[in-house]
């Protein structure tokens, strides 16, 4: 169970800014989901959600029903969570779920990567996207070109230097999440492809 | 060749702010070297035995003069007069310090050049044919294809982190001088009846430990839907390639697990989601791109023959000058015209692929005035002027001697393929360059070289495979066994359209058993081949044994066993 104290936000067509976080990574691993807060928003592992909670949300009093009422739930996914294999599951969370987020055991996975690419172009969702576990700085223009808006930083790192990532880079060489890239807007007009 | 355009520059340079950054942040301690090093890595920067090492990138091995003459200037600022070519199409310097990296890839930046991606876990330098373009036997010029990989695969997002390297090779002719079944991705070009420029997609292949060719998972592949379909392909790869163990974490492993069908039917289902995307090239992309590959203002020139060329030559040269037309020079698409290969391999002298300062902007000077200003740069680690009129070829050759780049043995015996080994690379298990001298200080006599004929022999210091040595008809792997430097050698290996992984011999033999055992190898071969039989058919026709016999003969067991477990 974990918890940052702030979050770097950052809107697709926004601005970065570091805000108060209010969510909470729950492992299953450790105590109860009844025994934390009702109002606390948790995060709750997909593998679990996958295990529980497609049943207990049938039932309006149970717990995690009540969770959904209030939006305070949401599944983050671990780096080996073959998310294609559950679309459905993926497809019913959209309108349950207020955030999901993906999780880099150690910096330099990036299966998280193309979690998130899934998410935004497979599953068209339109929700806040949360990258966490080991983030650090130099995967932050990586992780918002792919599908990111949020990053939960490991505690560590300075926050005024990660903000500054985002204006490194003014020109892009292929397509991403965020932004095409540079050359289609820069051609005056582009025609369908023909034989060359 | 092509020139950066306004957001090509930009890149690059906001790249050099964004790398500069890191080393700051390195050297002020707030961003470990554990966290370093794969950003530096990204970046083409090594820390090696004695200093740090920088690869650069010469994107599908081609390079101006201009850019020659700034490489050159960075080994003699920066580093100890001399760059390495190496067997990817890059260069590297030696002997970085870390402060000044930024420094010099501000350099760069200034003549369109960069290290990005030229190591770490991400798509690497995409190579090609060294003679893409001019090559007689060539169906289409793949150079554009090539730099719009290049431009999609640069800093891509979702690609940093792969479970492991990925390399691209791209090739468009007849004959394949790519080693194409060797890389994560094999890309062959061609034109259909309808003159539609189509792709065949080649997975899984891979040198290394466990070297594997690759398997044909695509044909007839659109050039436009390029970037989806590789998408598609590296996202399965990024997903499900293993990151438990770094030894089976290549492309090919995953590929050889699932079985190539399987994999390419997950491709393929990735793919159908994102093939009608925007991520795909159009037209107008490949119109701008492909407008830097147009043919150089070539004077119309009366082809000759090369018995002519001969006889311009004073007499005391034509049977030198007769063999370096028979070795380094190439047939060319246009009438009156050849490729001039430059051989990096001097005998016994420096490490195969190195160029001084002093040669390397003499070697620029050369490729202004034979060549439209342009180079190559082969896998094998050689120079190329691609565009030279053959009524110039005396006088080319004439200039080229002092600069000690004449050697008429591209293909031969001592064209030797090798990666800087235990003298450079921390990586190493054992040398490559003396045991490289050593072969070549004994095969000195180009009569004799010249009567073997082609044969490839590759180096390397470790399994990593650096020098190839799996696709050389002879392989030296440098092995350790309790602390010493062993050679254990493969035979039958081949690079083009009949590639092959070489196979072990037997046990390993001590550095200073290496040039007996070549010349045992060799005299096997000389005793066997018929009249004009190359060294690889030989092999073929015989099998291992007549060559394992006389390598293992007269040896001393222990010597030889000691070394037997790699």
């Amino acid at each position: 169970m974990s918890q940052v104290n702030s979050i770097l936000l950052y809107p697709k067509g926004g601005k970065p800014s570091i805000i108060a976080n209010e969510w909470l990574v729950w492992n299953a691993d450790e105590s109860e989901l009844s025994k934390l807060d009702q109002k606390q928003k948790v995060l709750v592992p997909f593998s679990w959600w996958l295990a529980n909670g497609q049943e207990d949300t049938k039932n309006p009093n149970s717990e995690l029903a009540k969770r959904i009422a209030a939006k305070s739930i949401g599944v983050w996914f671990a780096a080996d969570d073959d998310i294609l294999k559950h679309a459905a599951v993926i497809e019913a969370g959209k309108s349950i779920w207020s955030l999901v987020a993906a999780d880099f055991p150690i910096f330099r996975d990036g299966r998280s990567f193309s979690t998130a690419a899934l998410l935004r172009e497979r599953f068209a969702w339109t929700g806040e996207i949360r990258a966490i576990g080991d983030v650090l700085i130099d995967q932050l223009i990586l992780g918002a070109r792919s599908g990111f808006d949020s990053f939960a930083l490991r505690s560590d790192q300075n926050t005024d230097v990660a903000l500054k990532q985002f204006d490194l880079f003014t020109v892009t060489t292929q397509n991403s999440w965020r932004d095409r890239r540079s050359q289609l807007d820069s051609q005056i007009s582009s025609q369908p492809n023909r034989a060359t | 060749m092509y020139k950066y355009d306004q957001i090509d520059q930009t890149l690059v340079n906001e790249r050099v702010v964004q790398f500069k950054d890191q080393v700051e942040r390195r050297i002020n301690g707030s961003l470990p070297e554990e966290e370093f090093r794969p950003l530096r890595l990204q970046n083409g920067l090594y820390h090696q035995r004695h200093a740090y090492m920088l690869r650069v990138a010469i994107p599908y091995g081609l390079l101006s003069a201009v850019q020659l003459r700034t490489l050159a200037h960075i080994a003699d600022k920066y580093d100890r007069g001399y760059g390495h070519f190496t067997t990817r199409q890059n260069i590297q310097f030696n002997w970085i310090r870390l402060e000044e990296s930024p420094a010099i890839l501000a350099d760069l930046a200034k003549v369109q050049m960069h290290a990005i991606q030229t190591s770490g876990n991400c798509i690497r330098n995409i190579t090609s044919d060294a003679f893409a373009g001019v090559a007689a036997d060539e169906y289409v010029d793949p150079r554009p294809v090539c730099e719009l990989l290049r431009q999609w695969s640069t800093l891509h997002p979702e690609f940093a982190f792969l479970p492991r390297k990925f390399k691209f090779a791209v090739t468009g002719a007849e004959e394949d001088r790519t080693i194409l079944l060797c890389h994560d991705v094999g890309i062959a070009l061609k034109k259909n009846a309808q003159g539609q420029l189509l792709a065949s997609i080649y997975a899984g292949g891979g040198m290394g430990r466990t070297p594997i060719l690759g398997s044909l998972i695509k044909e007839n592949l659109p050039w436009n839907v390029l970037p989806s379909y590789l998408t598609a392909l590296l996202r399965v790869y990024n997903r499900f390639g293993r990151r438990d163990n770094i030894y089976k974490a290549r492309i090919k492993i995953l590929v050889k697990a699932l079985g190539p069908e399987e994999f390419a039917r997950q491709v393929e289902g990735e793919w159908a989601t994102i093939k009608d995307g925007d991520d795909n090239f159009q037209q107008s992309e490949w119109d701008r791109v492909a407008s830097h590959f147009t043919k150089p203002a070539y004077t119309l020139a009366k082809p000759i023959s090369t018995q002519e060329l001969i006889n311009s030559a004073p007499e005391n040269e034509q049977a030198a000058f007769a063999r370096w037309l028979e070795r380094n020079v190439k047939s060319h698409q246009v009438p009156g015209y050849a490729s001039v290969i430059f051989s990096l391999k001097p005998h016994g002298s420096v490490a195969p692929g190195d160029a001084t300062t002093e040669q390397m902007l003499a070697i620029a000077d050369l490729a202004d005035q034979y060549s439209f200003g342009e180079l190559r740069v082969t896998h094998e680690q050689n120079l190329v002027l691609a565009d030279v009129e053959q009524a110039k070829l005396l006088e080319l050759w004439h200039k080229a001697k002092a600069q000690n780049v004449v050697l008429p043995n591209i293909g031969l015996l001592t064209d030797i393929i090798a990666c800087p080994g235990g003298d450079f690379c921390s990586l190493a298990n054992a040398k490559s360059l003396p045991i490289a001298k050593a072969i070549q200080e004994r095969f000195d006599d180009l009569d004799y070289l010249h009567d073997l004929g082609e044969i490839s022999l590759n180096i390397s210091g470790c399994i990593n495979s650096c020098g190839h040595h799996h696709v050389g008809n002879i392989g030296v792997l440098g092995v350790d066994k309790d602390g010493e430097e062993w050679y254990q050698i493969t035979l039958g290996g081949e690079q083009g359209n009949h590639a092959a992984i070489g196979k072990v011999i037997g046990p390993s033999f001590g550095a200073e058993q290496i040039p007996d055992v070549m010349a045992d190898i060799i005299d096997t071969y000389v005793k066997h081949r018929t009249a004009d039989e190359p060294f690889i058919e030989t092999y073929r026709r015989l099998g291992v044994t007549p060559f394992k016999e006389a390598a293992y003969l007269n040896r001393p067991k222990e010597s030889a066993a000691t070394g037997a477990a790699v």
